[in-house]
């Protein structure tokens, strides 16, 4: 699949191509929004919502080889203000919202109690650094596009990291042993 | 080591991470999506951006691929984005023009342009707008909530909205419940921000006239009930107005929301042609559960209108006694569904039993038989959809149960699943 071609095709208003390209990475963008919204249908909104930006927005994107790395961010911040709303939606009691079966979708992970799970190391974190280890380890980008998709400098990244890995360790260390 | 170790467990994170893959589903729903934005051209140099697609119900809203081409519809109902059966009203001019105008705390315009009213709904036509850009607090949470009016308390029930490029203008449509033909003075209400993240309610008079509604084009009484595995199903009666054909009925089935999708299943054919359903919602009063299902207007020349239920919720005694002791590949069939079980382990925590079925597949009455004893299932997690290697895709959960001894069979009482029932009835039109 040439990228770049395809990239220039949805330039041109070609909806195909454009769905192409998500289509060919579906999984990993896929995963990445379940990491912020952790179930299937918001993911699915999360992505039909990028899609729509990606294809208005799309003649923005200067170096065609960057799609990728682009439309992620595109989509994280998706999830993320789907998050805020979401926020919101419980707060505004007006807004009956509340219904029984949202229990069953909200977050399936919650109640997972592996031994050691990683993902109870990583409640220890702040925001920033899990987030940030999340990316690096578990969705295996690259220092620049963490730091595009999180609108701080690499530098800012790196630190979240190096410091998230170090309290991580202390935990582990911790868990181990006691 | 403990850093080998850390990095290990990252790794293998990563690795389960890897395992998640994208439902099949999602094609669709993102064609749908791309499909209802507006094409680009190059003309208009101010291309609109969707800021905010806020879908808010009273109730729970079925069926969100339908829904969001039903509530597209009307995202575009609006300027030169509009589009299918509004689009339509509007070019006959089955609207009616407004124009009131009131100014928010914050400065911001909120005028509202005009509606159009049938028996099924109303649909409020509105603008926001500030040249000096319209605040995110603002975009965020502002909200026109219900109209009030004689004999008129219609909440609002979805829309959408969208903000141009120079976040100055918003412009949105919203769905109301229908109002009484008596009203001839409708009072809009609406939530916005103030400071400290409080809200406020204020309020617009707009005129309505009733003359100008729609009535429906066609309106007839059913009371037909149908019966399903753990239940029945009423249709009460169905009125298909200019804007959307609504069937409401009540429903006393236990298990109807064990699948996702029940009234998916039930289709409105007209002329033999299924018509495209838009949404369906339920809500539980003293006297049951009521739904209403939203199809899309009728066709002009009807010959023949049928309502099928094609797939309904079900329910399946098994009664099975699954042994654990030698577990292999293949599938377990369960009265015609299968069940895979994909892994048993026993940790200091407890047992678990990871499983896989059909999408629409929830077991009922799980437990774990021991040598000594049966444990019921204590929460299911982890659920996932995978692919199989023959293509297949499946739902996968993790079952766990509060034991430490060695598992020897899973028994299972029954299954919910999505049933295909195939029941047709007629409606007679003249």
């Amino acid at each position: 699949m040439n990228v770049i071609r395809l990239v220039n095709k949805a330039k041109k208003g070609s909806k195909e191509a454009l769905l192409q390209l998500i289509m060919a990475e579906k999984d990993d963008y896929y995963r990445l929004a379940l990491t912020y919204l952790e179930n299937s249908h918001d993911a699915m909104d999360a992505m039909a919502e990028m899609i729509v930006k990606v294809y208005e927005n799309i003649d923005q994107l200067k170096k065609e080889e960057a799609f990728y790395s682009w439309s992620k961010t595109i989509l994280v911040n998706c999830c993320k203000s789907m998050l805020r709303k979401q926020k919101r939606l419980v707060l505004i009691d007006d807004w009956h919202t509340s219904n029984p079966s949202q229990e069953q979708t909200s977050n399936p992970y919650l109640s997972s109690d592996r031994q050691l799970d990683i993902k109870e190391l990583l409640i220890h974190l702040n925001e920033q650094q899990k987030e940030a280890i999340q990316l690096k380890y578990f969705h295996d980008l690259d220092y620049q596009t963490i730091a595009d998709m999180t609108s701080v400098s690499i530098g800012t990244v790196k630190s979240r990291i190096f410091q998230g890995l170090k309290k991580l360790r202390d935990h582990y260390r911790g868990d181990v042993s006691g | 080591m403990l850093v080998d170790n850390l990095e290990k467990r990252l790794a293998e994170e990563k690795e389960l991470n890897d395992s998640i893959q994208a439902p099949d589903e999602l094609e669709m729903r993102l064609r749908s999506a791309l499909h209802n934005a507006p094409k680009k051209t190059k003309r208009f140099a101010l291309s609109w951006k969707i800021v905010a697609v806020t879908l808010f119900f009273i109730i729970l809203m079925e069926s969100q691929y339908n829904a969001f081409a039903f509530y597209g519809k009307k995202l575009f109902g609006f300027d030169e984005m509009i589009n299918g059966t509004l689009k339509e009203l509007n070019e006959k001019g089955m609207g009616q023009m407004v124009g009131k105008k009131t100014e928010l705390e914050d400065g911001t315009e909120l005028r509202i342009n005009g509606l159009i009213s049938d028996s099924n709904q109303l649909v409020v036509y509105y603008t926001l707008s500030n040249p000096k850009g319209i605040d995110d607090t603002l975009s965020d949470n502002f909200r026109l909530s219900r109209i009030s009016g004689f004999l008129t308390n219609s909440n609002a029930e979805g829309g959408t909205s969208l903000m141009n490029d120079d976040h100055t203008e918003i412009k949105g449509t919203l769905s109301f419940e229908p109002v009484s033909p008596f009203s001839k003075k409708l009072n809009l209400h609406f939530w916005q921000p103030l400071q400290n993240d409080q809200m406020t309610e204020g309020s617009i008079a707009i005129p309505y006239n009733p003359n100008k509604a729609m009535a429906a084009e066609f309106k007839q009484s059913l009371k037909k009930t149908s019966k399903v595995d753990k239940g029945t199903i009423t249709f009460h009666s169905i009125t298909a107005s200019p804007t959307m054909t609504m069937i409401k009925g009540t429903l006393n089935v236990e298990n109807f929301d064990r699948v996702d999708t029940s009234f998916g299943g039930i289709e409105l054919m007209a002329n033999g042609k299924p018509v495209e359903i838009m949404g369906s919602s339920n809500l539980s009063s003293i006297k049951g559960r009521k739904f209403d299902i939203r199809y899309n207007a009728l066709p002009k020349q009807l010959n023949s209108l049928e309502l099928v239920i094609k797939e309904f919720a079900g329910y399946q005694r098994l009664e099975e006694k699954i042994s654990l002791s030698s577990i292999n590949n293949g599938p377990i069939s369960l009265d015609g569904k299968e069940l895979w079980i994909k892994n048993v382990s026993t940790t200091s925590q407890g047992v678990e039993i990871t499983i896989a079925t059909d999408d629409d597949v929830m077991l009922d009455g799980v437990s774990l038989k021991t040598q000594k004893e049966v444990i019921p299932l204590k929460t299911t997690v982890n659920q996932t959809y995978t692919k199989q290697e023959d293509g297949k895709e499946v739902k996968e959960r993790t079952l766990q149960f509060d034991s430490t001894a060695r598992p020897e069979y899973l028994l299972i009482e029954g299954m919910h699943y999505m049933k295909v029932y195939n029941k047709k009835m007629e409606i007679p039109v003249d």
